[in-house]
């Protein structure tokens, strides 16, 4: 039923392109240090209060949302693809929740450049898309920035040579 | 429409630039007054709560002062701002406002971008005769101007010169000719209002709550009674909204027209209709009613946007039998049949992720239109047409996957009609969303959104 589905999402015959593995490593990272203070504080709150045991189970919690979260993020980075068709960029992610996004060009209202405090520190960036519609949602995470920057100009030149109303 | 034809017309058409002028001189006066009701209201409460009985005359009295010299305090700070708001068209055929007291503001709105034209007339300022005119453009975030207040022949002449002007005429051109083709009646509006699964549920509530309360007594009782009472407040503004709805028809598009105490007006391009959303709430089926809403362009700045579709804007009709509401879109989607669309419906195994609405899901298009319907208790029969797909997704969620099925969403800017197939076959819902990008790419080419009430547009269109 799997491989069913990954043609449904992901069908064979397109060029589809990865994004890069490092923004697993930013992700993990970013989950780890959020997991941590949480936990830390609830931890703490309940030994301080005399409930060692049950401190005790939220880090067990924790260590178990940790791994689980570990493996999660590397299978959803390896499975985010976008490519760019002839009239139309197509993009696929999602491990639990699977989405395809399929946008034309000539409806492509801007397209942003973005590069939060943790994905610049590891040298990568995110291409945005909107439409008029907002629950386009076709974002491309884990880009080289320079490579960002190319398919960002690419896509607004594409944009502008179909470019119609809404 | 491409940048350039767009200027290209606007250029070789300004006719002319205006002289700034003001609102009416009258705003101050109105703007004051706006604020009397909740002054009041709020100043009765002070006095209810902090005075003996006494002392209940000097009391009003104060408070009556106090709220007079509020409200003039408000009208004096609006002289002051209504003294520095100016408008006029200028030399390229653009509207401008320039506005502010410490920061100046001019704003420009592109009329060939124009999006649509409100006149409306809010309770207060009708009194004095006066009605507030919005204008809007396409663009994100916020691309309007609302010019408060003028009379209320003022108000539609700007309109009118506004709406000739983006359609590229000659500004004194007036208004085009209207053709009524529905009102809705008061009583059908009270039924449906009654007739809906909310209000139902509103009533049973507020019933239960004032013998909840009878039950427990007390004189604090009579304050739960009237909290109990407020969730129908929703219904009863819903009534005094949709009042005297009529719905006409002329060259720039569908005209609605309703309101008790407040009037609103709104014009409906065609060129600027998004999605179309019949819904049938389960007590309306017997008489064959429904609700028309629409999504139009330009509306997710809009400060009354709100999710339960029933606010003026989002609403073509409020109520009426359905073979009317479809002759209405028809006017507007011309060629379209929603209802004889042949609809897919989703497969046998989709029972088990919606045991309740499987039966009702269905997906369908035409060489125009691209159709779907869900809901059992509620059916909502959206349309929207293929150049205006903003873009389309295939989701799936893992109880969706184990059953092999997956949802197909056309994007259609924000609004109340929801596109979406769902609980299709995933084979099924992938090829829906390929073959619907193919007629929206198609359509992107043959049908571009065209300039507001475009003479050859129309013609084109019908």
């Amino acid at each position: 039923m799997a491989g069913k589905s990954d043609s449904t999402f992901a069908p064979p015959g397109e060029e589809w392109r990865p994004i890069s593995p490092k923004l697993a490593v930013v992700r993990r990272l970013v989950m780890l240090f959020w997991l941590i203070v949480i936990t830390a504080a609830v931890a703490i709150a309940f030994s301080v209060g005399g409930y060692a045991v049950v401190a005790g189970a939220v880090v067990a919690l924790a260590v178990i949302i940790v791994i689980w979260q570990w493996w999660l993020i590397g299978r959803q980075v390896k499975v985010y693809r976008y490519v760019e068709r002839e009239e139309d960029l197509l993009v696929t992610s999602g491990i639990l929740f699977r989405r395809l996004v399929i946008v034309p060009y000539g409806r492509m209202q801007l397209v942003d450049l973005v590069a939060g405090p943790f994905e610049r520190m590891a040298g990568l960036a995110s291409v945005q898309l909107h439409t008029a519609a907002a629950t386009t949602d076709a974002k491309i995470p884990g880009l080289v920035p320079s490579d960002a920057a190319q398919l960002r100009d690419r896509l607004a030149a594409r944009g502008e040579q179909r470019s119609a109303g809404i | 429409m491409s940048q350039s034809d767009d200027t290209g017309v606007a250029a070789s058409a300004p006719f002319g630039a205006t002289e700034p002028r003001h609102t009416h001189p009258l705003t101050p006066l109105a703007n004051g007054a706006r604020f009397l009701p909740v002054a009041l209201l709020a100043g009765i409460v002070l006095v209810g709560q902090n005075v003996d009985a006494s002392n209940l005359v000097l009391g009003l009295l104060l408070t009556a002062a106090g709220v007079v010299v509020i409200s003039l305090l408000i009208a004096g700070l609006s002289w002051i701002a209504w003294r520095r708001l100016t408008f006029w068209f200028d030399d390229q055929g653009d509207f401008r406002v320039a506005s502010g007291v410490l920061t100046r503001t001019e704003r420009r709105l592109q009329l060939s971008r124009l999006q649509g034209v409100d006149v409306v007339e809010p309770f207060i300022p009708r009194i004095f005769g006066l009605a507030q005119v919005t204008i809007e453009v396409a663009g994100a975030g916020d691309s309007r101007a609302q010019i408060q207040y003028l009379s209320r022949a003022d108000a539609q002449d700007l309109r009118n010169s506004v709406v000739a002007r983006a359609a590229g005429l000659h500004p004194d051109v007036g208004e085009a000719p209207q053709q009524a083709l529905v009102a809705v009646p008061s009583r059908d509006l009270v039924i449906s209002l009654l007739l809906r699964g909310s209000t139902v549920a509103l009533v049973l509530l507020t019933v239960v709550i004032v013998v909840a309360t009878l039950m427990t007594a007390g004189p604090v009782g009579l304050l739960w009674i009237l909290l109990g009472g407020i969730p129908l407040i929703a219904v009863i503004a819903e009534y005094f909204g949709f009042y005297n709805f009529t719905i006409a028809k002329s060259a720039d598009g569908l005209r609605t027209r309703a309101g008790l105490f407040q009037v609103q007006a709104q014009t409906i391009p065609p060129g600027r209709l998004q999605a179309v959303e019949f819904v049938q709430s389960w007590l309306w089926r017997r008489k064959d009613w429904v609700r028309v809403r629409i999504t139009v362009a330009g509306m997710a700045s809009d400060d009354d946007q709100n999710q339960s579709g029933s606010s003026f804007r989002q609403v073509l009709l409020p109520v009426a039998p359905y073979d009317v509401a479809l002759s209405v879109v028809n006017e507007i989607l011309p060629g379209v049949n929603a209802r004889k669309t042949p609809l897919h419906r989703a497969p046998a195994r989709a029972r088990w992720r919606a045991p309740i609405q499987h039966k009702f899901l269905g997906v369908g298009w035409d060489d125009r239109v691209f159709v779907t319907d869900r809901g059992r208790f509620v059916r909502r029969l959206a349309v929207a047409p293929h150049a205006r797909t903003q873009s389309v997704r295939v989701t799936q969620g893992p109880w969706q996957r184990w059953l092999d099925l997956a949802t197909m969403h056309l994007d259609s800017p924000v609004g109340p009609a929801k596109v979406i197939a769902l609980y299709r076959a995933a084979e099924e819902a992938r090829q829906l969303a390929d073959e619907q990008n193919a007629r929206a790419q198609i359509a992107l080419k043959t049908d571009p959104a065209g300039r507001w009430m475009q003479a050859g547009n129309r013609q084109d269109d019908s």
